[in-house]
């Protein structure tokens, strides 16, 4: 490749900037409070949950192994944990949601990791059998929170919290963006990863514990998507079954469109960042435009459909030129 | 073939070559890695739809862009990899496309098992038809994939390096039908790095260098060493191993690695060698001898079943291949883009990747902390281009060799076992392979070869240890042992003393 096709690795997949740039223009064209700073604000915490999600299945897309689909059954079941066990506090709670939801990241980290089952069929089904455990487990499929008591009044204010004029979840989603970077870019975790995700073989012939990274990446996705799946449970007010419905397609629409290729070894957490934010800002846009949310969902499903089959396409042909 | 030219983004891989294979013609396309044969008998396959020239079949003009024109042109071709599919059976990927039916619908069972076998025979197989491919070896595989490739009666055949995966006698057969076609009007386009294979085969041969033609010569008419000069376009210094070991390494000095009655259940068994430090030892055996899954169990990769490894004397437990590694024992895989390198990364994360581990402090990885490992090994191994973000794939396959060694170089092994290290590699990335080996064995590491390349066997190893049906069956010392003496020690004929 000549030079002009280089950028620095931090850079790599900035080209969703380009689109962010434009949307933000576009909104500004549709609505003049749309620039002022709490609206700006807004429409990321609008996304950070999908957000929030969308740094965990980075993860499993960059090594490789395409999509988590089990997020919102993890996303659900760490949420409904949470709010059942409030009674003991909030803290306990939260961690208790957070191992609920990890736990399913560990199955699919070891049967991936060690039987090589297809990742794709294989979350599929660990979704469906984390939506029966729910609907076995709990009455009715939902558990609200008590506000009576004080761990209950805090949880459900949790979402809507603020530190210093941001949503928190928004400094969640910051956070979680960050150490993501970190970790692929600047850890010989990250290193390993990517020469896993670039190739799975290569890497298992240079010494590399592929089955410890895919074990990871999984784990990291199923504790990005409870940490969502709590605050998702916190803006309800209520653990349900349903609650994480559509995080599995839309995540991956963000991760890929941010430039993690289904290839694997390709792209980072800044680009993930800015497919999150393009798709929010779509979102906004398009209300701001009169359109309903019916036709968002068709407006994402179409974006769905072009993203991740356009880089599936790519990688299937890179796959034929490294074989 | 008229002005071929082809582009990629960033080189141009043909330029304005010309090329002709009459009727009964075999005309070897000659060629270091990188010098465009591949792409040139691609553009005639129809695997481009877009490069510059013209291409004339009978006198007449044909357009081919698409591997479906290039079939009705009657061209077929033989694939450098294979390309069959691996889950259906003997039968059903040699009859692909043309499956012999009954009343419209039912695939004939009994006619595509007798035409599989009219097949297999015309290449000397005897195979079940409805044995799957996967379980072939790799020579059985090529032998199906030639016997398919003749099966669609082509009038121009193409041979991308058909006999690397191949054994003597199957080279032998092989050559005996190609000439046969031949007489029947056959024309043939063959690739091929073995000299030796140009001048048995063929009738003309065609040099390319650099993505242009250097020349057509008549193959009787010319020398081994005329056509490597106009491969490579100067004249070559081969590395050569004075004789006996250089570095002091004298029989009965201390020992690098001992392994003690190896076994893998189905493999191998009762295999018991030693290496001396600063000792190139050349294992050899036929294909399917359990040399590649010897390997692979010494290292790590594989179980190994039975047996002890002590290394500089200690006994050591190796259960995966970073335990090796952390030993000092590495792998140089015989197959480079599967298992040797990610082709998509750049070349300086390929040649760091053995040591990760050790790039940083605790968890945190610094990208650029062995870039003096990375230039020194470039330097050493003259990798062009040397720029370290260059994506590997964009390499010939030739620097994309040397890369793998610097990749194991790199980590500084006390014991490296090579497999294959100069498969489909030119003759100067050969060189400067040669070369690399001979340091490192100077340098004190102890060395295991496993090569069907018998020149580079010779050239390089000490001693040979001899492998059979998964035993190891003798012995040859350096001093007297020729090609045909290793040949018949691994066909079993006369073994050494042991």
């Amino acid at each position: 490749m000549t030079a002009r096709y280089r950028v620095a690795p931090w850079l790599e997949g900035a080209g969703i900037y380009s689109l962010v740039v434009l949307l933000v223009l576009a909104g500004a064209v549709s609505s003049p409070g749309f620039l002022r700073p709490e609206s700006l604000l807004g429409t990321v915490q609008n996304v950070s949950l999908l957000g929030i999600a969308a740094t965990g299945v980075a993860f499993v897309t960059y090594s490789g192994h395409y999509a988590d689909l089990s997020v919102p059954a993890v996303m659900a079941l760490s949420g409904i944990v949470c709010v059942s066990s409030l009674r003991w506090g909030l803290v306990p709670a939260i961690l208790l949601g957070v191992a609920a939801g990890v736990a399913v990241g560990i199955v699919n980290g070891l049967v991936i990791g060690r039987l090589r089952a297809n990742p794709i069929i294989w979350t599929l089904v660990t979704a469906a059998a984390g939506s029966g455990l729910i609907r076995w487990a709990f009455s009715n499929s939902q558990a609200y929170p008590s506000t009576d008591t004080a761990a209950g009044k805090a949880f459900v204010v949790l979402f809507g919290e603020k530190v210093a004029g941001v949503p928190l979840t928004v400094l969640v989603l910051a956070a979680m963006i960050a150490a993501g970077q970190f970790l692929l870019v600047k850890t010989k975790f990250g290193a390993r990863l990517k020469l896993t995700g670039s190739s799975y073989e290569v890497a298992r012939m240079t010494g590399v514990d592929t089955r410890g990274i895919v074990l990871a990446v999984f784990v990291l996705s199923a504790f990005a998507a409870s940490v969502g799946g709590i605050l998702l449970a916190s803006l309800n007010r209520l653990g349900a079954e349903y609650i994480g419905k559509g995080y599995d397609f839309t995540s991956v629409t963000a991760v890929v469109l941010g430039g993690v290729t289904l290839a694997g070894g390709r792209g980072n957490m800044l680009g993930v960042l800015g497919g999150v934010l393009a798709i929010g800002l779509i979102e906004t846009v398009l209300t701001l435009n009169g359109v309903s949310v019916d036709w968002q969902e068709v407006v994402k499903g179409v974006l769905f459909i072009v993203v991740v089959g356009t880089s599936a396409y790519l990688a299937r042909r890179q796959g034929r030129d490294d074989a | 073939m008229i002005g071929i030219s082809k582009r990629f983004p960033g080189t141009v891989a043909v330029d304005g070559v010309d090329f002709s294979v009459g009727t009964g013609e075999v005309h070897a396309l000659l060629g270091e890695n990188g010098a465009g044969k591949s792409t040139l008998v691609k553009v005639l396959a129809g695997g481009f739809a877009d490069y510059g020239g013209e291409i004339r079949i009978d006198g007449k003009r044909a357009d081919i862009r698409t591997p479906s024109a290039a079939k009705t042109h009657g061209i077929a071709m033989i694939h450098q990899e294979l390309s069959l599919s691996p889950t259906q059976s003997v039968a059903e990927n040699m009859l692909a496309g043309r499956l012999p039916v009954r009343a419209g619908v039912f695939v004939d069972r009994k006619a595509m098992n007798r035409q599989t076998a009219f097949l297999l025979a015309r290449v000397g197989m005897d195979l079940d038809p409805a044995t799957p491919v996967g379980r072939l070896s790799q020579h059985e595989a090529q032998l199906v994939e030639i016997a398919r490739a003749l099966g669609s009666e082509p009038r121009i055949l193409i041979m991308d390096e058909p006999t690397s995966a191949l054994t003597r006698d199957d080279v032998a057969r092989l050559f005996g039908i190609i000439r046969k076609l031949k007489e029947e009007g056959l024309a043939v386009i063959y690739i091929s790095h073995h000299l030796f294979e140009v001048f048995e085969i063929a009738d003309r041969a065609s040099v390319l260098r650099d993505g242009r033609l250097a020349g057509v010569r008549e193959v009787a008419a010319s020398s081994p060493e005329g056509l490597v000069r106009m491969m490579v376009g100067r004249d070559l210094t081969f590395a050569c191993r004075a004789t006996g070991p250089e570095g002091g390494g004298s029989p009965g000095r201390s020992e690098r690695l001992a392994a003690t009655g190896l076994g893998r259940l189905g493999f191998f068994s009762d295999v018991s060698f030693r290496l001396a430090p600063g000792e190139i030892v050349g294992l050899c055996g036929l294909a399917g001898s359990g040399r590649t899954e010897l390997a692979r169990s010494l290292c790590g990769i594989d179980p190994l079943g039975q047996g002890t490894v002590t290394l500089e004397g200690k006994p050591v437990k190796i259960r995966s291949l970073a335990d090796a590694l952390s030993h000092g024992l590495a792998y140089l895989t015989e197959d480079r883009k599967q298992q040797g390198l990610a082709l998509r990364l750049t070349l300086r994360e390929n040649v760091l990747s053995a040591l990760i581990p050790g790039m940083g402090p605790g968890p945190i990885y610094a990208a650029n902390s062995r870039i003096d490992v990375f230039s020194g090994l470039v330097e050493g191994l003259r990798i062009t281009p040397p720029d370290p973000r260059q994506v590997t794939r964009n390499l010939s396959g030739g620097n994309q060799q040397k890369a793998l060694l610097a990749k194991w170089l790199a980590t500084k092994p006390k014991v490296l076992i090579l497999d294959e290290p100069t498969r489909g590699v030119d003759v100067g990335a050969k060189a400067l392979i040669h070369e690399s080996i001979l340091r490192l064995a100077g340098e004190g590491a102890a060395i295991l070869l496993i090569s069907s390349d018998l020149p580079e066997l010779i050239q390089l190893s000490n001693r040979f240890l001899v492998m059979r049906k998964g035993r190891l069956i003798g012995e040859l010392q350096r001093e007297g042992t020729t090609e045909e003496g290793l040949l018949l020690a691994a066909n079993g004929v006369t073994a050494g003393a042991r």
